[in-house]
């Protein structure tokens, strides 16, 4: 047990081991492995990488554990949406791969030894939370998408609407680091 | 933030420091790590064995989450560093992945037209209207105030931030609630939209070639900014 | 010669490095600032400002998912 303890721990400090899992990437490194993945995801399952679609159905699904019923609304009116709906999480591709990001991300952080689960500091932490993850799920269901979607897949798939969307959010995120720096800082 | 006089002034940062830094990280978290890796495997081929696209899209999923992890890759600090800080270096490389991508999808879609078939992803060329607009602002103020983007969020849920847990909760509320105004932003401003795909408008050779031309001419204007930024 | 602490535990991006930008500001010549954060996005973005901006920099681990990121101000 101790001589695989030594193991891992050696593994850890090993250069080679540092570089693929421990040290961070470069960002033009993570630009080019992130193309790719998107590169894929469109070749194989004929649409780019979407995130925030997916939050809709996960707000719907609770809404109706809940008791509620979005039958009725214009956003999931259509056939496709109903059907999504209908079959549930574990059969919506786009969900898996969002809990997919999460623990690619947990993964990430394990084999570099340093995951912690970090605690809200203050109640300024906790009103930037709420208040910005409203923004960004009310903002990204009227404009078709969030960064990733609305705003890569957008670009990437020579479409205007990505450009647009992304000088908008330009300024959106000034706005946003003036109200940072004045309330939450 | 506290202050104190230093009386070591060899010169050296390391040595002239106070204590501070006698701890060092013990914990090793590979096995964990590599059982868990172990874990989503199974659960992948579980998945896959329901329906090879939900087992592909939980895969891909991981690679996006390792790679946006490890990269520190953050769409919300590309969009606000270069007014807040004045770095630019996320955004040019924000930059260079829709140059690619551009590059790799133009081909698909390409491949997919000379073929008769129809193009794929069309679905992401959207109509432009007050609500892109809109709702960008809103998504671009909310990703700095809540310190992640969608992506971003979700990554730093699985590194162990409570706030982007909470942030992701009213993620989806807001989603909800986007949702639930839809109809009125896409009877009042979507449906008079206009959806523009550069292809139609200069071809495919000239739509690729415009856009990668203006992503590299914002690419030296963030050259440009950051090092004017610097001089100040 | 003088040695600041900055305590960012618990802040997220950009927070950290505004705050690091505000400090140095405030720090003659020769004089060290330690900025400690826990963000794993700041332990990148707070070391490429400071060299970038010509300062030395060393940036140590000193704890699980902690680290302590020292800039001696340069000019």
């Amino acid at each position: 047990m101790n001589q695989l303890k030594a193991g891992f721990d050696r593994l850890r400090d090993n250069e080679i081991y540092k570089q693929w899992f421990k040290n961070p990437f470069t960002y033009v490194m993570g630009a080019v492995l992130l193309s790719i993945l998107q590169i894929v995801t469109l070749a194989v399952s004929g649409a780019p990488w979407g995130v925030s679609g997916a939050f809709a159905n996960w707000g719907a699904w609770i809404y109706e554990a809940l008791g509620g019923s979005v039958a009725k609304w214009y956003y999931f009116s259509t056939t496709g949406a109903q059907n999504t709906l209908e079959q549930g999480f574990l059969n919506h591709p786009d969900s898996l791969r969002n809990v997919g990001i999460i623990v690619g991300a947990l993964f990430a952080t394990l084999m570099a030894s340093q995951f912690k689960i970090k605690i809200i500091k203050n109640k300024k932490q906790i009103i930037a939370a709420v208040l910005g993850g409203l923004l960004m799920g009310y903002g990204a269901r009227i404009a078709f998408g969030c960064n990733i979607g609305a705003l890569y897949g957008g670009i990437a798939s020579l479409s205007l609407s990505g450009w647009v969307f992304g000088f908008a959010m330009f300024f959106g995120a000034m706005a946003g680091s003036k109200l940072l720096v004045k309330f939450f800082m | 933030m506290a202050v104190t006089n230093s009386t070591d002034s060899s010169g050296s940062i390391r040595s002239s420091r106070r204590s501070s830094g006698s701890r060092t990280p013990k914990k090793n978290m590979i096995p964990v790590g590599i059982i868990l890796a172990i874990i989503f495997v199974i659960i992948g081929i579980l998945l896959a064995q329901r329906s090879a696209m939900v087992g592909f899209f939980w895969m891909t999923g991981i690679g996006f989450g390792f790679v946006l992890q490890r990269a520190r890759f953050c769409f919300t600090a590309s969009m606000r560093d270069p007014y807040l800080t004045g770095g630019t270096a996320l955004t040019r490389a924000v930059l260079i992945a829709f140059a690619l991508t551009t590059i790799g999808f133009a081909a698909i879609k390409y491949g997919y037209q000379m073929r008769g078939l129809p193009i794929p992803g069309m679905g992401y060329v959207v109509p432009i209207s007050l609500a892109t607009v809109v709702g960008a602002f809103l998504f671009g103020t909310g990703m700095v105030i809540a310190g992640g983007c969608a992506s971003g969020t979700l990554m730093r849920v699985g590194e162990g931030f409570t706030m982007q847990m909470l942030a992701l909760v009213f993620f989806i509320i807001g989603s909800l609630w986007g949702a639930h105004d839809f109809e009125f932003w896409k009877y009042h401003f979507i449906s008079n939209g206009k959806t523009i795909f550069l292809p139609d408008l200069f071809g495919w050779t000239g739509a690729v070639a415009v856009q990668l031309v203006f992503i590299g001419f914002l690419y030296v204007v963030a050259v440009k900014w950051e090092n004017r930024k610097e001089k100040e | 010669m003088k040695e600041v602490i900055l305590d960012c535990f618990g802040e997220a991006c950009p927070i950290p490095l505004v705050k690091a930008q505000n400090a140095i500001e405030e720090l003659e010549i020769g004089d060290v600032l330690i900025v400690q954060i826990d963000h794993s996005c700041a332990m990148k973005n707070v070391p490429e400002w400071a060299t970038k901006a010509g300062h030395n920099v060393e940036i140590e681990e000193v704890d699980d998912s902690e680290w302590e990121v020292i800039i001696e101000k340069a000019k």
